[in-house]
């Protein structure tokens, strides 16, 4: 029993190991930046001509595709504190659960009127218990609202994939431990943007993909 | 020529009816004209009066409109920035769009309706629709949330774009109900666009005010919303509007209209000025049944006013025109009377002046006659007495004959004087004359006479003392006195003379003892003769004569005493100017 186990273990552990070894890294051509970075790690979602995207531009990186969904998913979170969502643009695997803390001292009411996700938590203050949250179940860019305060926005990239990565502000990206095959790398932008390209991924191999 | 009493009377009375007419006249005129100029006052006064009233009571009406429209628009403008709106709409939820605003506009939707005394403030909803990018409606899931309309009027509520700012619009329900509506934009919080618009359909502010009966109502689409009006008015008045309205009458204006059988004031105003609903009027009616019943009231006071006037005027116009014409009449009577006695005067004056030509004419003519043969026998007597073959007695006859006969020549040329003088055709040619010589040259005379009385001659007179005067006329007269003095005197009597200057005359004094004239008798009187016969008698002529010489010479003579055997004349005569020419 307990040596089926650790084979078990070696043979889920496997691939794994090997998955680890392929990578594809690069660079997305970001959007100039319309102010100079003050915070790094604080991104706001902006809106220009109608197209959501992160202040400053930031990209998600992932392998478009068909994967098996695992049995359990890491529980993110999208803090709301001094009237932001933080942070401002969540990529998740569909089916992960999100957490919404209130960590402002007033009111807030998240709400979601998307195509992929609507939802609604009501009015909840700081303290509220357990932490309203909502799993995203279907593929989609999801707005996050706050009915009390209008200007706040956040987005949720709902992906089929567990392979994904947010850019930093230049731009640069690294995927791990990806299968191999062929894919479409694609790289979202904005809520109008997404640039895409095949990818043929051979184990172990480090891949090379700008995008442009 | 003078008129019988009662045509003068008549003439007079004529004189005041006319002078009454012209008064009444003048005070019906001027009391007219007041009347009018006061009357058109009034009238205009109180209409601009009304004007006033009625305008500053839609000002405040209006003020109280704009109040409750901002009010409104603040409160759409809070609706249309909610997020769940703007969340339905942008994010692509449009079936969640009415049931996220039902609950954004529960209150609104829901609250009670205004109570009545409180309407401005109270914002109660009937309805609302969204409009989508193209301005047409969104159909509610459920109309029965969100008010319901019939179609043809929730059609109204479409507009040919989205608005950039809040309009304001009137729908008229086919019920003839009224809504007001407000369409405000809905901007997209990612782009800035309009996306869509909130359309909100309110019970409209009733206008009405019991002080002044003013009924408000409105016009949109042609078609006039004043429930209080009957129907034939209300259908007149739309007629009228639209009439208005077209005829590009701008901003707010007013006209007068019949409604139901009387006068009304109406005042329209753009409620919505470049709105993209269609356009709608505030209409206000006023009835001015009590405005024209005040003026009525006024030009009634202002007639009785008047009335009263004239009748004062009439009465002041008569006692006037009696007052006036008093005098008048007095006037007219006097010169009556006057004219009269002038006309008998004048009558006497041209007998007697025709009396007199004639006398004079005769006696000028009787002078004349007598001279010649005089004159002839006169001649002849000289000649008789140049003879030398007569007896002497008979020279002393013809001497006598002689003298009477010089005598008469006298007495004719006195009369020819006389007739002249009578005649006005004696005219004096002024000298300066020395009295004194000419009265020594008389007394010279008068000694020389020869049937002359003795009598004493006291003369007291200054050597030179000269008068202004026609030295012949002024001897005459000085002769005439002194014969007189002799004549009239008694044997060993007295004939005193003093002469003296006295103020621009000269004073001669010429008195004689001798019986007295008797009193009341007028010695001056031509052709006198004394009541007591006397020997010594004259012709009548001579003081006559002489004092109307004085008295052509601008002097005179009077008598000056005649009793107790003394008589004394006085002869006035102007003094010759500044001192003797020639002595």
């Amino acid at each position: 029993m307990r040596l089926a186990g650790l084979l078990w273990t070696s043979i889920s552990l496997l691939p794994g190991m090997l998955l680890a070894a392929t990578v594809i890294e690069g660079r997305v051509e970001l959007p100039p930046s319309r102010s100079p970075p003050v915070q790094a790690k604080r991104y706001e979602i902006v809106t220009r001509g109608g197209v959501l995207s992160t202040q400053p531009p930031l990209a998600v990186v992932y392998l478009d595709g068909s994967f098996p969904r695992p049995a359990s998913l890491p529980l993110k979170q999208v803090v709301q504190k001094n009237l932001t969502f933080i942070p401002a643009l969540l990529p998740v695997q569909v089916g992960t659960k999100v957490e919404f803390p209130n960590l402002d001292d007033t009111y807030h009411n998240i709400f979601s009127y998307s195509p992929a996700k609507r939802f609604d938590l009501g009015r909840y203050r700081p303290d509220e218990r357990p932490v309203p949250a909502v799993v995203f179940d279907k593929p989609g860019l999801v707005t996050l609202r706050c009915d009390i305060h209008e200007h706040m926005r956040g987005l949720i990239l709902v992906l089929n994939t567990p392979y994904f990565a947010m850019t930093g502000t230049a731009g640069r990206f690294r995927l791990e431990g990806l299968p191999a095959g062929r894919y479409t790398l694609k790289a979202w932008i904005d809520s109008k943007t997404t640039r895409e390209k095949p990818v043929q991924l051979r184990s172990n191999q480090t891949l090379h993909v700008d995008f442009p | 020529m003078s008129l019988p009493g009662p045509m003068r009377n008549k003439g007079v009375a004529g004189f005041r009816v006319r002078l009454f007419a012209v008064m009444m006249v003048i005070v019906a005129t001027l009391t007219t004209l007041g009347l009018y100029l006061a009357q058109r006052r009034v009238a205009a006064d109180a209409e601009r009066n009304l004007q006033q009233i009625f305008q500053s009571e839609l000002a405040s009406l209006h003020k109280l409109e704009e109040l409750r429209h901002a009010a409104l628009a603040d409160r759409c403008d809070v609706l249309a920035a909610k997020p769940r709106i703007h969340a339905a709409i942008e994010d692509d939820a449009l079936d969640l769009l009415y049931p996220s605003a039902k609950d954004e506009l529960r209150d609104l939707m829901e609250s009670e309706e205004p109570p009545p005394e409180r309407p401005a403030q109270w914002l109660h909803a009937r309805f609302y629709r969204f409009l989508d990018s193209r301005g047409r409606v969104i159909q509610p899931p459920n109309p029965r949330d969100v008010g319901e309309l019939d179609p043809k009027s929730e059609e109204q509520l479409a507009l040919r774009s989205l608005p950039e700012t809040h309009q304001i619009g009137y729908l008229l329900e086919n019920g003839g109900t009224i809504d007001e509506l407000i369409a405000v934009p809905i901007f997209s919080t990612e782009t800035g666009d309009i996306i869509s618009a909130l359309v909100i359909g309110f019970k409209p502010l009733e206008l009405a005010d019991k002080r002044t009966g003013m009924k408000s109502g409105i016009w949109v689409n042609g078609r006039l919303h004043l429930p209080s009006l009957s129907q034939s008015a209300q259908a007149s008045l739309n007629r009228r509007i639209a009439n208005a309205v077209a005829g590009g009458e701008r901003g707010e204006n007013n006209f007068r209209l019949q409604l139901e059988g009387a006068p009304h004031l109406v005042f329209y105003k753009r409620l919505n000025p470049q709105s993209l609903f269609p356009p709608a009027y505030e209409i206000c009616v006023y009835p001015l049944a009590p405005w024209t019943a005040q003026l009525r009231r006024l030009q009634w006071q202002i007639a009785g006013a008047g009335t009263l006037l004239l009748l004062g005027g009439f009465f002041a116009s008569h006692l006037a025109a009696v007052r006036l014409s008093a005098p008048v009449k007095k006037l007219a009577l006097d010169s009556e009377e006057n004219r009269e006695k002038r006309e008998r005067a004048e009558a006497a004056l041209a007998s007697t002046a025709q009396e007199l030509e004639r006398s004079a004419r005769y006696s000028a003519d009787a002078s004349h006659q007598l001279k010649s043969p005089v004159t002839v026998l006169r001649v002849g007597l000289e000649s008789l007495l140049a003879r030398e073959d007569f007896q002497p007695e008979v020279y002393e006859q013809l001497s006598a004959l002689l003298q009477q006969t010089r005598r008469l020549t006298g007495v004719i040329d006195d009369l020819l004087l006389l007739s002249r003088m009578d005649a006005g055709h004696l005219k004096i040619e002024s000298a300066s004359v020395n009295l004194s010589e000419i009265v020594d040259e008389w007394l010279d005379d008068l000694s020389a006479l020869p049937d002359s009385p003795e009598v004493e001659i006291e003369k007291q007179l200054p050597p030179a003392l000269f008068v202004a005067g026609e030295k012949r006329y002024t001897s005459l007269i000085i002769q005439n006195l002194l014969e007189n003095a002799r004549k009239y005197n008694r044997p060993g009597g007295r004939i005193r003379l003093r002469a003296r200057a006295a103020g621009g005359e000269v004073v001669l004094c010429i008195g004689n003892t001798g019986r007295a004239i008797p009193c009341g008798e007028n010695i001056f009187e031509r052709f006198h003769h004394s009541a007591t016969p006397s020997a010594a008698s004259g012709h009548g002529i001579g003081l006559n004569l002489a004092r109307e010489l004085a008295r052509l010479h601008g002097g005179d003579i009077r008598l000056v005493c005649s009793e107790n055997d003394w008589t004394e004349f006085e002869v006035r005569l102007p003094a010759a100017n500044g001192a003797a020419p020639a002595a």
